[in-house]
């Protein structure tokens, strides 16, 4: 209800009107207008209408929202809500709610302009103009439906090995270009086992008979190729085991998610029920502990467990999740409308906290900073396991109050009870046992859990401030991309909002799943996507080099199951895949971006695969699979930038710490220094693609650190052993085992110079292996071992 | 194509950076370029380097440089006001006068407590800042916010915006650096110094005052010096054979000088710690014959002559690990702070003596302060600890285009809240960047669908400090 009393702010603003000298009459159109648009239109225009108020239409200021009391009045300003919240006059509310107040003169203005009449020309009204990123994003190319293109006419037929390579091919011929010649056997052989496995082949896989596509099944089958590959997906999901901040506390059972991954991939488990396993694992109708395990996904960013302020923590916390769901499944910036509308893509506030709706109902399992972990097992095998522990907890607190009297601070206190009280409290723990064992422990796993089927109420937050309640909204997907919500599933066990979010992504008719993922494939193979920011396919993402091809293959891939397997043999069967890498001057001048893809772009291995590849060349790679996670040896330097440098990394033993490295324990505060320095993603956020850069601390751990010096030393001791004294023999294994390829005699003749001179440097019976571990170094720094031809 | 660096580096909306620098290093064609080649600032820049002196745990300001009389007229009596302290919302105990005494130094008259006998010979060089404040109480989060400008994890730090807004002048040297105490590091470690979303190329550097300064520096053992020069020659042979069967691919060229540029590194990164060549009476000015200064003299001498040879910025920690071992004195500032103070005062007198002495004085900004302040209150009767303020406190700045002699702002009476000139962590930031000729508002990196800036959406250049 509005209040009619005068306070001393009216009488001062009342002054003030009497002071202002008389001019012409306010113009709705070049001086209301544009007020209302920068301080209102946000919550108050097209896309929110908070508590149902729209300033947009005249017909609608003047009735008012949802209290039903008009927001103008004409001629009566301090009976207008409109004025009376800007001008401070309510006293719960001034508005904006947020941010600095209207200056003085501006609040004048529109006074005068209501005093005045509040003239409001109807052509105004309803030409409104719609926000220019809505009207785009309605035909904006990846929003579309899939475009089933047909494979495009070539003439040179020859060339084409499947539909892909006419796509390619197209495109080059438009320009009368050619498309690279293909790479040596020798070189796709490496290539293949690079791109599937990130290791190099050894010398018995060197020695195939087997056609290249009769390899890449081989190698598709083979564990290898899941372990790098799961290692792609845990850089879009964030993966780390720890929480970072201070305590950077560890994630119990983390790992079993990276193992779920690897597990996922061999088996070519198709990718619309992978995505499902992930974000609704524990709201199918028979979850298992391998779709529990999966939900793992929620629950692996970092995590405050000292938050400053404990309400925007919860919002952090579902940013972080909403963040990585959209980027990873959708391509889109989604998290940027938290606080506001996005400020470039057509994605409204009010989408981002539909979203959150989905999302809102998980919860931490945590005591205080402990974070919990949670039991693996079917429904039935949990209540179970919760029942006996509902029995075991009165037989626990009863044995506690038998002990009690005679507790003392001596070490040994529990000795001196008296026998007939520890009767009874083996009487007890007896009683326990037997139902321990009746009903044994399940396994535990890391994840969060939704307690309840029912929802509380999410309301679209004013400039992202817990507390500051807009609208409330309904779990929806971004209104951008369906003409239709799509059905959201009724509550059962829990609220399943997350379940239906995942057949919406796993839904054919979704326009951006299958894009985005098989973008990312594209780009996992040859280094850049055809859409060249894989995690955003929003206005401000690249449009992509090859639209009909990317519709094409995505369509493909839902055809075949989406199978990851089959679309990898897709493009490894392909001429395009088997282009060199050469440059060709003249296209590089035109096209330095290679975005016609006339050749295959040259990138730099990641950091897993060239320390894994250095592991596999000195023969000490360990190929246990899966388990908890290792620590390789860190030099105590650097520690020292730790608040705790004696208790953060405690190292495995070695043969532990020469497991591929997707084992290796991601600890937030503390990367390996070998794979932070050779450019490991940010582990705090999705990541989209590697980044590479080349700079000399890079050059001083490959060259001067501690694991590559040792892994040397082993090759040196592996040449000597396989190859025996012959010079030649040692060089020629060095260069099959790290090149898949025999040294050219220039290449023969610097080594051998190389090597007498070392000999002499340290005469006596480690001569040969001083000399060819030095050797063996140089060949770990060579380009030749991280650009795969 | 030309690629314009300038434009790609700063105006990278609807471009894309971290996609752009691979293009850059993959296009360029004649001379290879690297992330951390020596860039234009926006405008011209006051100063070219920047050292910051972070004093970990959060000293006290009202004990530093804040003095408030109204403490000393109240000591001892409870606080009554509505503020708390801490994640967990503390009670804030009782009001605790400052056991070190105030006076006015230098022309200015700028008033400097007993803690810093030698850096109030300064006074007329400081910019004090009192009305600083910022968003946690938790050190972890306060770290965060106060090096990379939010308490996110995972943001590039601001030595990391500077490399990339920048570049080096001196590629055979880290482009950041950063020394921890010897008790260890700030909270959080490395997350202080990352280069966040950015590529690993502008993270800052640990560089050890002591042995080798830098991460697998030396040659390794079982390797001679002839040996690592053998080494690399051949290295760079074979590498030059493969590259040429590649013409055209700058990426291949800039990995094989990235090891002329270690080997370099290697020496010039030495002799950076060698300190021989000092005087005596430059090692006495720093401290370093006193075991209660010698490590922070020496991390200050270096200093100086990392700044010499280029270095962009510096970060210095004086505490680390927890608790006392910081500045973070819960249990007896007093005593906590005398420690701190005295182990850092001299050598930062020091070091600004010498860079007065050198010239470098002119365009080096110095930054002074924690990750936030200490309460004007004591944790109970009869126990001298402060807690953790963050409604008020002050830093200071000097050196290269920094208006000295000057308190700006002001807390309450009590010294609980910022009261008058406020200063957010991000103004802090965006005045650092305006002094290093960088406008923050454009000094941008195009990630996750935004134009991201060390500051977000705030910061505003404290007019005042400038001179």
């Amino acid at each position: 209800m509005l209040r009619y009393t005068v306070n001393t702010m009216l009488v001062l603003l009342a002054f003030t009107v009497a002071l202002t000298p008389l001019g012409a009459a306010v113009d709705f159109t070049s001086q209301i207008r544009p007020l209302l648009e920068r301080h209102c239109y946000s919550c108050h225009g097209p896309k929110l209408a908070m508590h149902g108020l729209r300033l947009d239409f005249r017909s609608h200021a003047m009735k008012g929202g949802e209290s039903g009391v008009p927001a103008v009045i004409a001629a009566k300003r301090t009976q207008s809500l409109l004025y009376r919240y800007i001008a401070g006059l309510e006293k719960n509310l001034r508005m904006p709610p947020a941010g600095p107040a209207l200056p003085a003169s501006d609040v004048e203005l529109i006074g005068k302009w209501i005093d005045e009449g509040a003239s409001w020309p109807e052509s105004e009204s309803a030409a409104l103009e719609e926000d220019p990123k809505f009207r785009r994003g309605r035909t904006h190319w990846s929003f579309q439906p899939l475009r089933r293109a047909s494979v495009p006419e070539v003439k040179n037929r020859a060339w084409v090995r499947n539909p892909i390579d006419a796509f390619v091919l197209a495109k080059l011929e438009q320009k009368r270009w050619q498309p690279a010649p293909s790479a040596t056997p020798q070189q796709l052989l490496r290539r293949a086992y690079f791109d599937l496995t990130g290791l190099p082949p050894t010398l018995l896989q060197q020695q195939t008979q087997a056609s290249l596509d009769q390899v890449v099944d081989q190698l598709l089958a083979s564990p290898s190729y899941a372990e790098r590959w799961a290692r792609h997906w845990l850089d879009v999901v964030r993966y780390a085991e720890s929480n970072g901040y201070e305590r950077d506390g560890h994630k119990p059972q983390a790992w079993k998610y990276r193992d779920y991954v690897i597990r996922s991939f061999h088996q070519d488990k198709p990718f619309d029920r992978f995505l499902t396993e992930q974000l609704a694992g524990d709201e199918l109708d028979e979850p298992t502990p391998e779709t529990l395990i999966a939900t793992g996904y929620f629950r692996l960013g970092p995590w405050d467990d000292e938050p400053a302020d404990p309400d925007t923590d919860r919002y952090d916390q579902l940013d972080d999740i909403l963040a990585t769901t959209s980027q990873a499944f959708l391509g889109l910036t989604l998290a940027c409308a938290r606080c506001h509308n996005h400020k470039f893509e057509p994605l409204a506030a009010k989408d981002y906290y539909s979203m959150i709706a989905v999302f809102d109902g998980l919860e931490r399992p945590r005591k205080g900073r402990t974070e919990l972990d949670r039991p693996i097992g079917t429904r039935a095998e949990i209540e179970r396991e919760k029942a006996r522990d509902a029995r075991i907890t009165p037989l626990a607190e009863e044995i506690a109050k038998l002990k009690k009297p005679f507790q003392t601070k001596e070490k040994n206190w529990e000795s001196k009870i008296p026998a007939d009280v520890q009767r009874q409290v083996a009487a007890l723990e007896a009683q326990i046992a037997a139902l321990r064992k009746e009903t044994p422990d399940l396994p535990r796993g890391y994840f969060l859990e939704e307690p309840s089927a029912t929802m509380k109420p999410v309301h679209v937050l004013v400039r992202g401030k817990p507390g500051a309640h807009g609208p409330e909204v309904a779990p929806a997907v971004p209104a951008i991309l369906v003409k239709q919500q799509p059905q959201f599933l009724p509550p059962a066990h829990t609220s399943r909002r997350r379940l239906s979010l995942a057949q919406w992504l796993a839904s054919r008719d979704n326009p951006l799943t299958a894009r985005v993922i098989v973008n990312r494939v594209w780009m996992w193979h040859f280094g850049e996507g055809l859409v060249r920011t894989p995690s955003d396919f929003g206005l401000m993402g690249q449009r992509p080099t090859h639209p009909e091809l990317l519709d094409w293959l995505a369509a493909w891939f839902m055809d075949n199951g989406w199978s990851l397997k089959k679309l990898h043999k897709l493009i490894l069967s392909s001429n395009t895949w088997r282009m060199s890498k050469r440059v060709n001057a003249e296209y590089q001048k035109e096209d330095p971006e290679n975005r016609l893809l006339w050749r295959v772009p040259v990138k730099r291995l990641e950091a897993e695969a060239i320390r894994d590849s250095i592991l596999a060349i000195s023969g000490r790679l360990n190929p246990t699979m899966y388990g908890p996670s290792v620590f390789p040896p860190v030099q105590p330097q650097a520690l020292e930038g730790s608040s705790d440098p004696d208790k953060i990394w405690k190292a495995s033993p070695e043969e532990d710490a020469s497991r591929r490295s997707v084992y290796v324990f991601v600890k937030r505060s503390l990367i390996l220094p070998m794979m932070e320095v050779l450019d490991l993603c940010d582990t705090a956020r999705s990541a989209a693609q590697r980044l590479t850069t080349s700079v000399p601390t890079q050059a001083l751990t490959l060259f001067n650190g501690d694991f590559v010096n040792q892994q040397a030393r082993y090759l040196a001791a592996r040449l000597l052993q396989e190859a025996g004294s012959d010079e030649r023999q040692q060089m020629e294994l060095a260069y099959r085992l790290a090149f898949a390829r025999l040294p050219h005699e220039s290449e023969l003749r610097e080594m051998r110079a190389f090597l007498e001179r070392e000999r002499a440097q340290l005469p006596g019976e480690n001569a040969s292996l001083h000399a060819l571990q030095q050797l063996a170094r140089v060949l770990f720094n060579t380009n030749e071992l991280v650009y795969v031809d | 194509m030309s690629i314009n660096r300038r434009n790609f580096f700063f105006q990278a909306g609807g471009g894309f950076a971290s996609l752009a620098l691979h293009d850059l290093i993959s296009r360029a064609q004649a001379a290879v370029t690297t992330p951390l080649s020596a860039k234009n600032p926006h405008f011209a820049a006051k100063a070219k380097r920047c050292v910051f002196l972070f004093m970990n745990g959060a000293p006290s300001h009202v004990d530093t440089f804040d003095p408030k009389p109204e403490l000393t007229k109240f000591d001892g009596t409870p606080y009554k006001g509505p503020l708390t302290v801490g994640s967990n919302s503390r009670p804030v105990g009782y009001l605790m006068k400052s056991p070190f005494p105030f006076r006015q130094h230098g022309q200015s008259g700028l008033p400097i407590s007993s803690l810093f006998p030698h850096t109030s010979a300064f006074a007329d060089d400081l910019c004090v800042i009192r009305g600083m404040h910022t968003d946690t109480a938790a050190h972890a989060s306060g770290c965060l916010q106060m090096n990379t400008g939010n308490v996110i994890l995972g943001k590039p730090s601001l030595g990391s915006w500077l490399s990339y807004g920048l570049g080096t002048e001196n590629e055979s040297l880290p482009s950041f650096v950063v020394m921890t105490d010897p008790r260890g590091g700030p909270i959080s470690g490395a997350s202080n110094w990352t280069a966040g979303y950015m590529p690993a190329a502008y993270q800052g550097t640990l560089f050890r005052s002591q042995g080798a300064p830098l991460l697998d520096l030396t040659t390794p053992p079982g390797a001679s010096e002839q040996t690592q020069r053998r080494s690399l020659d051949l290295l760079e042979k074979l590498n030059r054979e493969h590259s040429a069967t590649r013409p055209g691919d700058s990426e291949l060229e800039a990995r094989i000088q990235s090891y002329e540029l270690a080997y370099r590194m290697q020496t010039t990164a030495a002799d950076t710690v060698d300190l021989s060549k000092e005087t005596a009476k430059t090692l006495e000015m720093y401290g370093i014959h006193n075991p209660l200064t010698a490590d922070f003299g020496r991390k200050c001498l270096i200093t100086r002559r990392l700044l010499e040879k280029g270095v962009r910025f510096i970060q210095l920690y004086s505490g680390g690990g927890h608790i006392e071992d910081t500045w973070d004195g819960h249990n007896d500032c007093i005593t906590n702070h005398k420690l701190h103070a005295g182990e850092t005062d001299q050598p930062i007198a020091a070091l600004m003596t010498d860079l007065k002495r050198t010239g470098l004085w002119n365009d080096t900004l110095l930054i002074w302060g924690g990750e936030f302040g200490r309460t004007p209150t004591s944790e109970g009767v009869g126990k001298p600890g402060r807690d953790h303020n963050w409604h008020g406190f002050s830093m200071w700045l000097a050196g290269g285009g920094v208006k000295g002699g000057q308190a700006i702002g002001a807390t309450d009476e009590i010294g609980f809240e910022a009261v008058e000139d406020r200063v957010h962590v991000s103004d802090l930031h965006a005045t650092v960047l305006h002094l290093m000729g960088l406008d923050h508002t454009r000094l941008t990196y195009f990630y996750q669908g935004m134009n991201q800036r060390i500051t977000g959406v705030r910061g505003e250049v404290v007019k005042k400090a400038l001179a």
